[in-house]
């Protein structure tokens, strides 16, 4: 069925149009009678709706007119928009936390104020500032101190009692005075502030204050036999402590309070068990036992059937939780009454921390929770592509066809990479997963699909650093950090300083920034540079390192990755500044050649689908089937 | 130490410039602020010269070895400075319904641009 209005022995346009999880991409060509290709452009737009289901529609028509206007040419003109057959791959994520700490009884206060006062370590019994006055002489006094008193004040009540024959030894403050207090003292004392709940520091009980010198971190109360000294403990005391000492390491200052019950949990919270399916047998993995012994689990059963978590546990509900979202967004898409059949066909577990306020502490105490990360993929069989082909031809009024494996599709894209032959693998580095194709030298293809790719990185990014914003999180994965110097130099992170001539706005003096391209844009993390480059490198290569190494070993001749030549990166994240040279870097060592595709020679890791497509469409008219 | 100077004029410190009828109570909040994050702070008169904090600021920064300068106002107002910055584009400012808070804030944005850290 020839559209209407063209001339069959002219050249046609036609147009490859590749919907992928996060973007959908076209490459415009015309084919001339002798089927020879002459391609006239490429775009790119965001997916709309879950791949494969009737909301891609929009997006495809998006990307078609963007791609003709680009090249100057009219809707009515295109004879056959290609489309690819997409595998409806889609992932979830899911995070939880599996340890907690908390503090009961208020026993500790192990924040980390940016200027405590005086330095040293010492040891009395809590007594409030108002009641200092009244106070006998003699033993020891910490003095606590509530939020509307006034640093003279505070060093004339302690003055005052001191002069009376009253040891204050040390003060917990709730504002942040502590420099001008200890400034302000006849006899300097070791003074802890920003105490935000100070309130609830138990009075009367034994408390022990420490301030290191600037630049060094405690030593006493952060150590066990350190605690056990200060408090007098017995070895089933000190066991108890443990905790408390190990919270405290790292910090400048720290106070630490002993109450007759007070204690500090380090809880394991259980996540409870995976339960995996394929290559016929049945495994069972407990979380605790980290992601390494998932995914050793997971490569014993490949395929993979189906993945459940054992029901009433953490797990469990995360895998249900990735499992509903599935089933309603294809429920949605797709409008059929039934619910869409889910098996999860891969996952990938990533440990990971994630820094959380500490339950029951006092000056917003954050501790490093431990958790675990599951990406999972989930492979249904109803693909709606026909509906979208069948809308697509009907608003443009051309042809359009469905056509090409994807996985092949991705390899024929590559092949156009200048230096490339087969056999080939082509590593596609998306948004929810991570997919690998082999063309053997006879042109056999076989394709894989892992789950676990860039939202994955961004969310590590994300929790890890405790940004709490999505945006900041992509931002980070995405550009180069900076630190600022001055108003008017920064230095990038490999060192280089670049010196400009407008001064950087006051908000990011002195910050951690990301080099985008409007220019430097703080990151709101109390941490350097040099931590939050080796939480985002570390992000990228537990995700696209471990992927690009399991998703090879897959299509690999017998597993092994030494019989693999050429590795061509495809794919959003293979236009990652860093992401391409992780991997090259991990592969070399097999003696693979691996870089980043450059689809047509000019197009990059992008479009190599809606190329492929193309390609292949010419191909089949140049020498038709039978 | 060879090349010293003497005196307390000669100690590196952020200059806070004031006209005499600038507040007493915005001055102890501002100095204090600095003070907090250990950085030290000298206060210049600056009589018969009505300025507003902006300018006041920009002309103690210039002064200071540090190259970072605080001015308030008659009313109270308070600008931080830094000397290689334009002259009306200061690194802060309160306004003049600020409260101590804000008073203290300015003097650690001083500091901290001295030390070189994020200002808030």
């Amino acid at each position: 069925m020839g559209a209407p209005g063209h001339d069959p022995s002219s050249a046609r346009l036609v147009v490859g149009v590749d919907i992928g999880n996060s973007t959908t991409e076209a490459c415009l060509a015309s084919l001339a009678p002798d089927g020879s290709v002459t391609y006239l452009g490429a775009d790119l737009t965001r997916t709309t709706g879950v791949k494969g289901t009737p909301d891609n529609t929009a997006g495809a028509l998006r990307v078609v007119r963007d791609v003709l206007a680009r090249a100057g040419r009219r809707p009515e003109e295109v004879h056959t928009v290609l489309l690819n057959e997409a595998t409806p791959v889609i992932s979830g994520l899911a995070m939880e936390t599996i340890t907690e700490t908390i503090i009961t009884e208020s026993t500790m206060i192990g924040h980390n104020p940016t200027t405590p006062g005086g330095q040293g370590l010492a040891v009395g019994t809590t007594v409030a500032i108002a009641d200092l006055a009244g106070h006998p002489p003699g033993e020891p006094v910490v003095c606590v101190v509530p939020v509307e008193w006034d640093f003279d004040d505070v060093a004339r009540v302690v003055n005052a009692a001191v002069a009376r024959g009253v040891a204050v030894v040390a003060a917990v403050l709730a504002g942040d005075d502590a420099v001008l207090v200890t400034n302000r003292l006849d006899f300097p004392v070791p003074v802890v502030d920003e105490v935000r709940a100070v309130e609830k520091v138990p009075l009367g009980m034994l408390a022990a204050v420490e301030v290191a010198a600037p630049g060094r971190t405690i030593r006493t109360l952060s150590d066990s036999y350190g605690l056990a000294s200060v408090f007098g403990l017995d070895p089933d005391q000190t066991r108890a402590v443990s905790p408390v000492a190990r919270a405290l390491t790292g910090n400048r200052s720290a106070v630490v309070v002993r109450t007759p019950s007070g204690d500090v949990t380090d809880r394991r919270i259980p996540v409870g068990e995976l339960v995996l399916r394929g290559a016929g047998r049945e495994l069972r993995v407990d979380v605790d036992a980290g992601a390494e012994a998932i995914m050793a689990t997971v490569a014993r059963l490949q395929p993979l059937d189906d993945v459940h978590g054992e029901p009433g546990t953490h797990v469990g509900g995360m895998l249900a939780q990735v499992r509903d979202t599935m089933t309603d967004v294809l429920h949605d898409a797709d409008g059929s009454a039934e619910p869409a059949a889910i098996a999860i066909r891969d996952v990938l577990a990533v440990d990971t921390f994630v820094p959380a306020e500490v339950r029951g502490g006092l000056a917003g105490e954050v501790a490093l929770e431990n958790a675990v990360a599951l990406a999972a993929m989930v492979r249904t069989s109803r693909s709606r592509m026909q509906l979208v082909a069948d809308q697509v031809s009907a608003a443009l009024g051309a042809r359009a066809e469905i056509g090409g494996v994807e996985g092949e599709m991705a390899v024929g894209g590559a092949l156009t990479t200048p230096g490339v032959d087969r056999p080939v693998a082509v590593l596609d580095l998306g948004g929810g997963s991570t997919d690998a194709a082999l063309m053997t030298r006879d042109g056999v293809c076989t394709a894989v699909h892992v789950a676990g790719a860039g939202e994955l990185v961004t969310k590590l990014i994300d929790s890890e650093l405790a940004l709490g914003d999505r945006e900041v999180a992509e931002g980070v994965k995405w550009h180069p950090l900076a630190k600022v110097e001055s108003f008017f130099h920064l230095r990038h992170e490999d060192g280089t300083v670049q010196f400009f001539d407008h001064p950087f706005p006051p908000q990011v003096f002195a910050r951690v920034v990301v080099m985008t391209p409007d220019g430097p844009v703080p990151v709101d993390t109390r941490h350097g540079l040099d931590h939050v480059r080796r939480v985002r490198r570390a992000a990228k290569s537990r995700v696209f390192v471990v992927n690009a190494v399991r998703a090879l070993r897959q299509v690999a001749p017998g597993g092994d990755l030494r019989a693999l030549d050429f590795v061509v990166l495809l794919g959003g994240s293979a236009l990652d500044f860093e992401i391409p040279e992780l991997i090259a870097d991990e592969l070399a060592p097999y003696g693979i050649v691996c870089g980043t595709g450059n689809v047509l020679g000019t197009q990059g890791p992008r479009t190599a689908v809606a190329s492929g497509l193309v390609r292949s469409h010419a191909a089949a008219m140049s020498c038709p089937a039978g | 130490m060879p090349g010293r100077l003497s005196g307390a004029a000669a100690r590196p410190a952020v200059l806070v410039h004031r006209p005499p009828g600038a507040p007493a109570a915005v001055l102890r909040e501002v100095r204090a602020g600095a003070e907090e994050e250990g950085v030290p702070t000298d206060v210049v008169d600056v009589p018969g010269r009505p300025a507003d904090a902006v300018g006041l600021a920009h002309a103690a920064a210039r002064a200071s070895q540090l190259e970072v300068g605080i001015g308030v106002d008659d009313d109270g107002a308070v600008a931080v400075h830094h000397g290689k910055l334009p002259a009306h584009g200061p690194a802060a400012t309160t306004g003049r319904d600020a409260g101590p808070g804000d008073w203290r804030r300015a003097g650690r944005v001083a500091a901290r641009i001295v030390k070189g850290l994020p200002l808030s």
